[in-house]
């Protein structure tokens, strides 16, 4: 993916972006995490049907379970990142230490959006097609494979709601930039996150005692 | 005595909705039509009416009746599984439910690490199911085969498996819906062997059976359900008599 993306932007379409593998990678890697994490969540419960039908245990761990492996995998995949950043001699700076920050705060809004997603996949099933849809837009809805310089004025605030566009924004501001993220770059995905987690979690709490009756 | 088991008025009502809507899309599509003045039409399944019973530690329950009578819906209860919707019931003890033999096992993984899985499932700590390992292969008749995977075992073997994680766990009551059909005479015989051991330690089993022999053998007491009622509960073989008496009533 990332291979066909760099050769596509920089060289075909000779995007003028510096380095367009670092511009890219993380981001790209962000929205790996955000897009796997959520849809493969979304499944742990539906997924897990023999357990829940058969077996009593809190349900939230499924969610949490999936969450921590997909969050091993991303980690991994962070982790191939840097040494490239080492080698084109964009790291390691004090701004490096950011990532794992704002892989916390990417974790956090996932862990919100799953609950939701994972318990209202129980009850209404195509929640999992519109999921496949609404990532979509997502993915060029974010700057992943632009830069959010590219967005006229009067809509960036419409746009900057849009939490993974922080999240992603802070990452190649750290990685690439190399300047500071905002304030608000780090704290508004992190007040939406807080706030999935909080209506995710009374979402998931109010629908589980029927999973096993509904499944 | 304390009851290790208190049932205390369980009522459990499924909704049959006439017009099923498992979609997002189904359902934007159905509130339109009940803003429009369409009636919302289900109907009420009552599976499970005013069950009351209590189990006294060491003792052993059977629970009996037709085919959708409710056995299983109580077992779930008891289990915790499904939410009663009136009512409750109170456990006071370690719980092993053996509705279905090897939920969650693997195939792909081995069966040392398949007994892993199953033990935590179980409710086991890991240490504690490693410290049972061997008991577990012996008893399960598999011990040649613990490094294979379990897709490479015959389906009777998987299931021995099965059982024999399920009853090294240690609980104090047992809930088994249907499961000792499985394995040979002699594997069959094994298990008859364990319960009488644990009831000789003073454990409870709550046995769901159509073998009426077998509950006789095992049960003092018995829960006759019929149509989600509680048709009787007592001394077994009173409850098998009038049980069959219904049968042949009907």
């Amino acid at each position: 993916m990332l291979a066909i993306l760099t050769l596509v932007f920089s060289t075909l379409l000779r995007a003028g972006i510096d380095n367009f593998s670092v511009f890219l990678l993380p981001a790209l890697l962000a929205w790996r995490f955000f897009s796997i994490g959520t849809s493969m969540s979304l499944a742990s419960i539906l997924g897990n049907a023999p357990l829940v039908t058969k077996v009593y245990f809190p349900r939230w761990l499924l969610v949490l379970s999936s969450n921590l492996a997909n969050l091993i995998g991303s980690s991994l995949e962070f982790a191939v990142l840097l040494p490239l950043l080492v080698f084109l001699g964009m790291a390691p700076t004090l701004l490096t230490l950011l990532l794992p920050v704002i892989i916390i705060l990417e974790l956090i809004l996932i862990v919100g959006i799953s609950f939701l997603l994972s318990s209202l996949n129980v009850y209404y099933r195509d929640i999992n097609q519109i999921w496949d849809i609404a990532l979509q837009a997502g993915f060029f809805l974010t700057p992943i494979i632009y830069s959010s310089s590219l967005i006229p004025e009067r809509y960036l605030p419409l746009y900057s709601l849009n939490p993974m566009m922080r999240i992603v924004e802070s990452l190649r501001k750290a990685l690439y930039y190399n300047i500071l993220p905002t304030i608000e770059d780090l704290s508004i995905p992190l007040l939406i996150g807080l706030l999935f987690c909080l209506v995710g979690y009374r979402v998931f709490s109010k629908l589980e005692p029927r999973f096993a009756e509904v499944i | 005595m304390n009851p290790i088991i208190q049932a205390e008025d369980v009522w459990k009502k499924y909704k049959i909705p006439h017009e099923r809507r498992t979609t997002l899309f189904e359902h934007v599509g159905g509130i339109l039509e009940v803003l429009g003045g369409r009636q919302v039409t289900y109907e009420e399944f009552w599976a499970l009416k005013e069950i009351d019973f209590s189990v006294e530690p060491g003792e052993s329950i059977g629970i009996i009746g037709d085919n959708g009578s409710g056995k299983s819906t109580l077992l779930k209860i008891i289990a915790m599984i499904l939410r009663p919707t009136r009512g409750r019931v109170r456990v006071y003890g370690k719980v092993a439910p053996i509705l279905e033999l090897g939920v969650g096992f693997h195939p792909d993984l081995t069966v040392e690490e398949n007994i892993l899985v199953y033990g935590s499932i179980m409710g086991l700590k890991n240490s504690e199911v490693k410290k049972r390992m061997e008991p577990i292969l012996k008893f399960s008749g598999v011990e040649r085969f613990r490094d294979a995977k379990l897709k490479n075992l015959s389906s009777g073997m998987q299931m021995r498996l099965g059982f024999s994680v399920a009853i090294e766990t240690n609980p104090d009551v047992f809930l088994i819906d249907e499961a000792l059909t499985v394995g040979d005479i002699d594997f069959q015989q094994k298990c008859i062997d364990k319960f009488k051991q644990f009831k000789a330690e003073k454990k409870t089993i709550i046995l769901v059976s159509h073998a009426l022999g077998l509950v006789e053998d095992f049960c003092e007491k018995t829960v006759l359900l019929s149509k989600g009622e509680m048709a009787g509960f007592g001394p077994t073989a009173y409850v098998v008599d009038q049980y069959q008496g219904l049968a042949r009533g009907s």
